[in-house]
């Protein structure tokens, strides 16, 4: 009961937090531009793309279209979105520390594995709201705007083309899978959060380590072989596999399984470092 | 003999290699006004983290409600309302919403009416919905104490509570203490550098001083030991030494100004001393018993 009670606090001071808001008011703005973009000039954009394949290939109907729309987006912003989580979750213990709340925090007669899972949950059921935000604006604005379709996709192997009543659920499939990524990325900054009482170095550490995996990941360097299965910025685009086909399921299991082990790994050292913590703030 | 409610042994605390706590021991009685005295470094603050489980101590044991802090926290703090150093809230959450929020981890977490009538208690009637970044220093002590006592609990632990506050302020909170501990027969811990306010208010006190407890006991008992400082403020000083030294060849005397000393004295014999000096034709324009416990704790601190 009181655990329920802690995460019901938690996720009130993230509603009620001015700075929570600039992740969904920039998704807003980012994918506002994105659509503006894409109606006034969207068509030679695919133009572009599809001249390459006219030799071979005719192209009828509505190929700019709400799916076609929704992947556009995702593919842009997914690299983004980690920054707007960060910004919310990396202060949850940290910024407790800085503010001097987390001396009244601590002396509340709950356990403190029981006061940090509450925050990790908070910064889930965040998470989850801005990637229903951001699923909300690209799939749905995009449909409502653009209309519905086949999704065409460019992969590394090539043009795939997903008939319409194929795509909902890869969407759904792929926004699951990014909610676990982002969730991991969240876990990652309240674990750096509980190493200092500094609410914006874990925020800015987070990024850093964010920037330095996607280098070693797109480093065609053979010394990273073995790592780059392993980190999360490369389970970051997994969300793609869901608009393969066939759907790569032993590669998406693998990505589920690798973005569980983290989240587990992440969520044990914060709980064994701020239990051993001793609140001199 | 009154229960124990907090019982503290030999606790010691290092950060690197700085010893902020050596070895403090005291105990606290059910309904006791505990004043809890020391310089700054003493390790005041790092022992009341130690006791609310803040920080955990190196070694030795610390015991509440005849329960471990270190095996039944919860428990502990369940029965406890404190402010330590300085009452912090969510700056962007309103006076309402933060106690809101910092009561809804008791298990009996308090209505909103209820919430609303401590803050007009602690004389924040009327400022329920401003935000807590608006409020003065004086307001942040207010709604520290309401946080505090929302609660109801068995154990107040109150540092420097009156930091801050208007003289109206300090006198409310004194009052406050002495109706908790009279009328709610609560248990308060009192940490403070206004040596007055705990002589005022404190039935029994610790000294601790660079990390180790020096004295405890009842604040009357340990003050009754001691000789009070008697400022004289007389027409004519050096006639006045001349008796004094006379009637009282052992005491010591201090010069002030022109017209004013001071003679340490035992209570029973400042009325000797009164007499000596009046038949000796010395005006007596004032006699000022100073502050027992700013001596004593001076002397207790420098030994």
């Amino acid at each position: 009961m009181i655990f329920l009670r802690s995460i019901y606090n938690e996720v009130i001071k993230i509603a009620l937090k001015p700075r929570s808001y600039l992740g969904i008011a920039a998704i807003t703005a980012l994918v506002g531009v994105i659509l503006f973009a894409l109606k006034s000039d969207g068509m030679s954009i695919i133009s572009f793309v599809t001249s390459s394949f006219e030799q071979t290939l005719s192209f009828e109907g509505n190929v700019l279209n709400g799916n076609l729309v929704a992947f556009i987006i995702l593919q842009m912003l997914i690299v983004q979105i980690p920054l707007l989580i960060a910004l919310v979750t990396g202060d949850l213990v940290s910024g407790e520390a800085a503010m001097g709340t987390i001396r009244m925090l601590l002396t509340q007669p709950i356990s403190r594995t029981q006061l940090l899972l509450s925050k990790f949950i908070a910064g889930g059921i965040y998470t989850l709201i801005v990637i229903i935000w951001l699923g909300f604006m690209s799939v749905i604005m995009g449909k409502l705007l653009f209309g519905s379709g086949d999704l065409m996709v460019l992969n590394s192997d090539g043009l795939v083309i997903l008939q319409e009543a194929d795509v909902n659920w890869r969407y759904l499939g792929g926004f699951l899978v990014a909610f676990l990524a982002l969730f991991t990325v969240s876990s990652l900054s309240i674990c750096l959060s509980c190493f200092t009482d500094n609410s914006i170095g874990p925020i800015v550490t987070t990024m850093s380590i964010i920037l330095l995996f996607t280098i070693i990941g797109t480093l065609d360097v053979h010394v990273f072989d073995s790592v780059r299965p392993l980190l999360l910025t490369t389970h970051m685009a997994s969300w793609r596999s869901f608009f393969e086909d066939p759907l790569p399921i032993l590669d998406i299991k693998n990505s589920i399984l690798i973005l569980l082990i983290h989240n587990v790994l992440l969520i044990s050292i914060s709980i064994y470092v701020f239990n051993k913590k001793d609140i001199t703030a | 003999m009154s229960e124990k409610i907090i019982e503290i042994k030999s606790i010691a605390k290092k950060f690197g290699l700085f010893e902020a706590v050596k070895d403090v021991s005291f105990h606290v009685n059910q309904g006791d006004v505990f004043g809890f005295l020391g310089p700054n470094g003493a390790g005041k603050s790092t022992t009341i983290r130690c006791m609310l489980s803040l920080i955990k101590p190196d070694s030795g044991s610390i015991e509440i409600f005849g329960k471990s802090i270190f095996t039944h926290r919860n428990d502990i703090l369940a029965r406890t309302g404190s402010i330590i150093e300085k009452p912090d809230f969510y700056k962007y959450l309103s006076a309402y919403r933060n106690l809101e929020i910092f009561s809804r981890l008791f298990r009996l977490s308090p209505s909103k009416q209820e919430i609303y009538k401590m803050l007009d208690f602690v004389g924040l009637g009327g400022r329920e919905k401003d935000k807590f970044s608006g409020f003065s220093h004086g307001m942040k002590q207010r709604l520290g104490i309401a946080q505090t006592l929302l609660h109801n609990p068995d154990l107040i632990v109150l540092d420097e509570p009156t930091t801050g506050l208007d003289p109206q302020g300090i006198i409310d909170i004194r009052n406050l203490i002495l109706r908790l501990k009279n009328e709610q027969h609560k248990t308060v811990i009192l940490s403070s550098h206004n040596l007055a306010e705990i002589e005022i208010i404190c039935n029994r006190m610790v000294i601790i001083n660079k990390g180790v407890s020096v004295v405890e006991g009842e604040v009357n008992a340990l003050m009754n030991h001691e000789d009070l400082v008697v400022r004289l403020e007389v027409s004519d000083k050096e006639k006045a030494k001349s008796v004094i030294r006379l009637s009282f060849p052992q005491n010591k005397i201090t010069d002030i100004n022109e017209f004013s000393l001071e003679i340490s004295i035992e209570k029973s014999m400042i009325s000797e001393l009164n007499k000596d000096l009046v038949n000796a034709g010395i005006g007596i324009y004032s006699i000022e018993a100073k502050r027992k416990l700013e001596d004593y704790f001076i002397k207790m601190v420098n030994a």
